[in-house]
């Protein structure tokens, strides 16, 4: 008797552990949103904070320092929301990620799933569908930000 | 003086140098929009991590970004650190799956609440300036942090003197626009 139900009360046990483990893992997780977002790569420190005249050509070399010194960087959107950049064609790599250097002030459309946690707008980017480059000649009013050099 | 008392007085130095020093470590103002400067522990974490499940163990060593999680459930995003044009993930990499104390500034702005660290300290640790960017990226080159050409590093990076040099600083090069 005790030889049959050995197994089945370490299957029932292994099930339980499984039935427990898998909802706090997925309730650990947030649920995405697909979305496509239209909008300008911007250093989103130096928008949020106001410092300077932060988008556009006039703040370019600038958002390439800040990508390149490792601070997040986010899109511009239509929408006028800030989108904070987790993935970028599905490299979790972003932080002074190269290929994002080079697209600092470009206009971009892009697909991807949307987070939203705590105020902020977090995208993970699998797609960039279209890559226009700089459309905001934003250096013709505010010069070169910051320092004018 | 008797013996105690000595000791009582080196005691009460003590935790005034030790108060002192704390506060001297309290965030300075930077006078942005809703700042609030703020002290609270959190979890470092690997943000995408938290948000859809890919953890890799380390972080994403240094490639990831990087945030705090509190006790309560909120998710913070140190968007900067204390140094020039740099972020704070060289800072929290280290702690990376650990509780530390971080001190800095609160700012929302648009309906965005970000975060920028300018001091941490590990549990059990001592206060550290959250300039890690800069240290990791002067000691490369065989420099001190407070060297002028590191507090300047933007104007001498390798790579940033490569991206500029090919887009201009306006990046309207390939446009025939340049300063």
């Amino acid at each position: 008797m005790r030889r049959s139900v050995k197994p089945i009360f370490y299957a029932f046990a292994a099930v339980l552990a499984v039935c427990l483990a898998v909802p706090s893992l997925a309730a650990s997780a947030e649920q995405p949103r697909r979305v496509t977002v239209t909008g300008e790569v911007i250093d989103p420190w130096c928008y949020l904070s106001e410092i300077m005249w932060a988008t556009g050509s006039a703040h370019h070399q600038c958002a390439v320092w800040c990508a390149r010194g490792g601070i997040p960087v986010g899109i511009l959107g239509d929408d006028e929301q800030v989108y904070i950049v987790l993935k970028v064609e599905n490299d979790a790599g972003v932080i002074g990620h190269r290929g994002i250097l080079r697209v600092q002030s470009n206009e971009v459309v892009v697909e991807g799933d949307l987070y939203e946690r705590d105020s902020i707008k977090y995208l993970a980017i699998d797609t960039i569908i279209d890559d226009h480059g700089i459309v905001n000649y934003s250096h013709e009013e505010f010069d070169i930000q910051p320092f004018g050099e | 003086m008797t013996k105690s008392a000595k000791l009582l007085i080196a005691a009460l130095m003590a935790i005034a140098l030790f108060s002192f020093s704390d506060a001297a470590l309290a965030a300075d103002s930077w006078g942005l929009p809703d700042e609030e400067e703020v002290r609270f522990d959190a979890k470092v974490i690997d943000v995408l991590c938290v948000l859809s499940g890919d953890c890799p163990p380390d972080c994403g060593a240094g490639k990831r970004l990087l945030g705090l999680l509190k006790e309560d459930g909120e998710l913070v995003l140190p968007i900067k650190n204390g140094g020039p044009f740099t972020g704070a993930v060289a800072d929290l990499l280290p702690h990376c799956g650990e509780t530390v104390t971080a001190d800095g500034l609160f700012t929302i702005n648009y309906g965005v609440k970000t975060f920028a660290v300018q001091f941490l300290r590990p549990a059990q640790g001592k206060w550290r300036r959250a300039n890690g960017f800069v240290n990791e990226w002067a000691a490369m080159r065989g420099l001190e942090a407070k060297d002028k050409a590191a507090r300047r590093w933007f104007r001498s990076d390798e790579t940033i003197l490569e991206i500029i040099g090919e887009q201009g600083k306006l990046g309207l090069k390939d446009k025939g626009i340049e300063p």
